[in-house]
């Protein structure tokens, strides 16, 4: 059986002079994929192109075998939280989640059972019948993504859904993904909060000015920069002892004793050839507590591929 | 997802609007538009009711007042008609001596004007006139309610139903519903034909009322009975018509164009000079055809400038057939050429 994904083959888009996104090719395979980004580096372009809003000036996409530009199909599967918080005129939450469901060719009592369901899930309820249009902002928030998950879609696509989100919602709303994600659904979101997507996410795509810099899952990312050398911190007893032990090492670049004495930081330009090195030490009887990778996540990445901080 | 789906979503779409499209508040001046003829007509019929009240008991035979001809004396008009109704005297600037007279023969007013004694000017006016208000209703119908209240209340409607959405920024909503565009398309215009449709032929049933009402009941049942239910049919369908015309002419430059106005002047433009076009080009018009279900011809009479006769009606006017025909290809070609463009239509907010 074949495994269902999302494929951009070279794919462009550029809005008359300016470029949206260049040449892009991803396979995004089921689970929770994050873009990341600075502003305007096309990850809501690319969240566009996957939902059909707009359309590539190059190039192919296909969402789990169905094209962006078959929406009678399409947005059967998928959901889209969009940057845009605006909601046509007079309308109620409850119509604003209930509507596409209705088109859909629910009836209206399934519709509405759909909706009152996904607005039980982010806690709207309470204001489901009030207008969008009074609605602050976070509570646009939850109604898009009401919206988007009503339809319980096998894609979800989701711009920065995080959001004007209270922590107890944004703990909830996390779970609901990685619950969409462990059903073997796709679930697509950008967000700034690179903490956030380091903890929830199974890959990530960097991108920047148009470009893919990487995408694969966060590790695998890290191994493939080799400009920078990786960053340890290992807690033990001796660390003086072990510090000097790994100088000694070729691959080392630069050890950092703790200002407890009890913990260092190493950095090192050949991971195996370091791990190979830590092995013997504690073979040596030396008590390692503990080691830890310090740039393998998203922030760090971010630096190194995209620079400076989100 | 069949045809039979389709059609069903399209319904589910123009219901979901229809709504919307009628109790939006910044449209509340298309509802004035189409009401403004019956609202006229009510005026009219609301003095009338009132002059007739106040008919006097004392009558002239008409035939006494018809024998006076211009040029006779102020005491000869008295002696011959009696004392009239009402009697006004006054100097000119020119220090001419001013006189007017009014006589009533149980269904008209004479007015009769004097300068220096002498009768100058005679004229008539029946107080209850059901000839001239059915043809007064024609020329508003034509002049007004064909090219100005149906073609700017369908351009408030239609040109807004796609670049309103991207100016408020909520066409994203619709495009994100799973329906093909072209069903979309057809919902919305569907909302807003029936919108069009009940707004415009109310105000045209509306006025037509008004006009028959404060005329007497056996003239209108013998009008009504004669050729009345047929006139009321073909204003409807008239004002039905070109709802449908104006309204995809303007669904498309709504969407063709980011301000639609400029092209609509250009459209009003053309339709207005459609009378003294070749007879090949006037068919290429919604007024064309729409002018050509209208019952009853705009009364023109010799003093009009012949320009505007000629404006005001087509030299060829088409078959009641040729022109619904006519509207059915000239619409179905709009949206056809409309749906190509709404599904190459992209979201991009920042360009509005």
């Amino acid at each position: 059986m074949t495994v269902p994904e999302i494929l951009f083959h070279d794919v462009s888009k550029f809005y008359g002079e300016v470029l949206g996104v260049n040449k892009v090719e991803l396979r995004i395979l089921p689970g929770i994929t994050s873009l990341v980004g600075p502003n305007g580096s096309g990850k809501t372009t690319l969240m566009n192109l996957l939902t059909g809003l707009i359309h590539p000036d190059r190039g192919t996409i296909m969402v789990r075998g169905l094209s962006p530009r078959d929406p009678e199909r399409l947005m059967r599967i998928t959901g889209y939280a969009t940057q845009y918080d605006t909601a046509p005129r007079g309308t109620t939450g409850f119509d604003f989640v209930s509507t596409g469901l209705i088109v859909a060719g629910n009836t209206k009592k399934q519709a509405a059972d759909l909706a009152w369901k996904a607005l039980e899930h982010i806690g709207m309820t309470e204001a489901a019948h009030r207008k969008v249009a009074s609605y602050s902002k976070g509570m646009r928030q939850r109604v898009r993504l009401a919206q988007a998950i009503a339809g319980d879609p096998d894609v979800l696509v989701l711009d920065e859904p995080l959001n004007g989100l209270d922590p107890l919602i944004r703990a909830e709303t996390v779970a609901l993904f990685q619950d969409f994600a462990a059903q073997g659904r796709h679930v697509i979101l950008s967000s700034h909060v690179l903490q956030e997507v380091d903890i929830i996410s199974d890959r990530v795509i960097f991108i920047s000015n148009g470009m893919i810099v990487a995408e694969g899952e966060i590790r695998g990312v890290r191994e493939e920069i080799h400009e920078h050398p990786s960053q340890y911190m290992i807690r033990c007893r001796d660390a003086s002892r072990v510090a000097s032990l790994l100088f000694g090492q070729d691959h080392i670049t630069e050890v950092k004793l703790h200002d407890d004495r009890l913990g260092l930081l190493v950095m090192t330009r050949d991971r195996v050839a370091f791990s190979r090195a830590l092995t013997g030490i504690a073979l040596d009887g030396h008590t390692i507590e503990s080691v830890m990778a310090v740039d393998a996540n998203v922030d760090a990445l971010y630096k190194y591929l995209i620079g400076g901080s989100e | 997802m069949n045809a039979v789906f389709r059609i069903r979503q399209t319904w589910i779409i123009a219901r979901l609007l229809l709504r919307r499209v009628f109790l939006f508040r910044r449209s509340s001046w298309v509802y004035l538009l189409a009401m403004f003829p019956a609202v006229v007509f009510l005026a009219h019929g609301i003095q009338m009711k009132i002059q007739n009240q106040w008919t006097p008991s004392r009558v002239t035979p008409s035939a006494l007042l018809e024998s006076i001809r211009e040029g006779a004396r102020e005491d000869e008009v008295i002696e011959k008609a009696g004392i009239p109704i009402k009697d006004r005297s006054f100097q000119s600037k020119q220090k001419k001596q001013l006189r007017n007279m009014e006589y009533f023969d149980g269904e008209r007013w004479w007015f009769l004007s004097f300068r220096d004694g002498i009768l100058q000017y005679k004229h008539n006016q029946k107080l209850v006139d059901f000839t001239k208000d059915r043809l007064a209703f024609a020329g508003m119908f034509q002049f007004y309610y064909l090219r100005l209240a149906i073609f700017f209340g369908c351009l408030g409607i239609f040109a807004n139903l796609f670049r309103g959405e991207m100016l408020d920024k909520t066409l994203h909503f619709w495009f994100l519903a799973p329906a093909r565009r072209e069903v979309l398309l057809a919902g919305k215009y569907l909302a807003s034909v029936i919108a069009a449709l009940l707004v415009f032929t109310v105000g045209a049933v509306l006025g037509f009322a008004m006009m028959l009402w404060p005329h007497h009941a056996a003239q209108v049942t013998a009008y009504w009975q004669d050729q009345g239910l047929s006139h009321l049919f073909s204003y409807i369908s008239a004002a039905a018509l070109g709802c449908m015309g104006y309204g995809s002419i303007f669904l498309a430059f709504g969407l063709l164009f980011r301000n639609p106005i400029f092209p609509s002047i250009v459209i009003l433009f053309w339709e207005n000079i459609n009378g003294v076009l070749p007879t090949w080009l006037q068919k290429l018009s919604v007024l064309h055809y729409a002018q050509s279900l209208c019952p009853v011809p705009v009364p023109t009479n010799d003093s009009m400038p012949v320009l505007i006769r000629l404006l005001i009606s087509p030299a060829d006017p088409p078959s009641t057939f040729t022109a619904i025909f006519g509207f059915i290809i000239l619409t179905a070609l709009v949206l056809w050429v409309t749906s190509r463009i709404v599904r190459r239509l992209e979201i991009n907010y920042n360009t509005e």
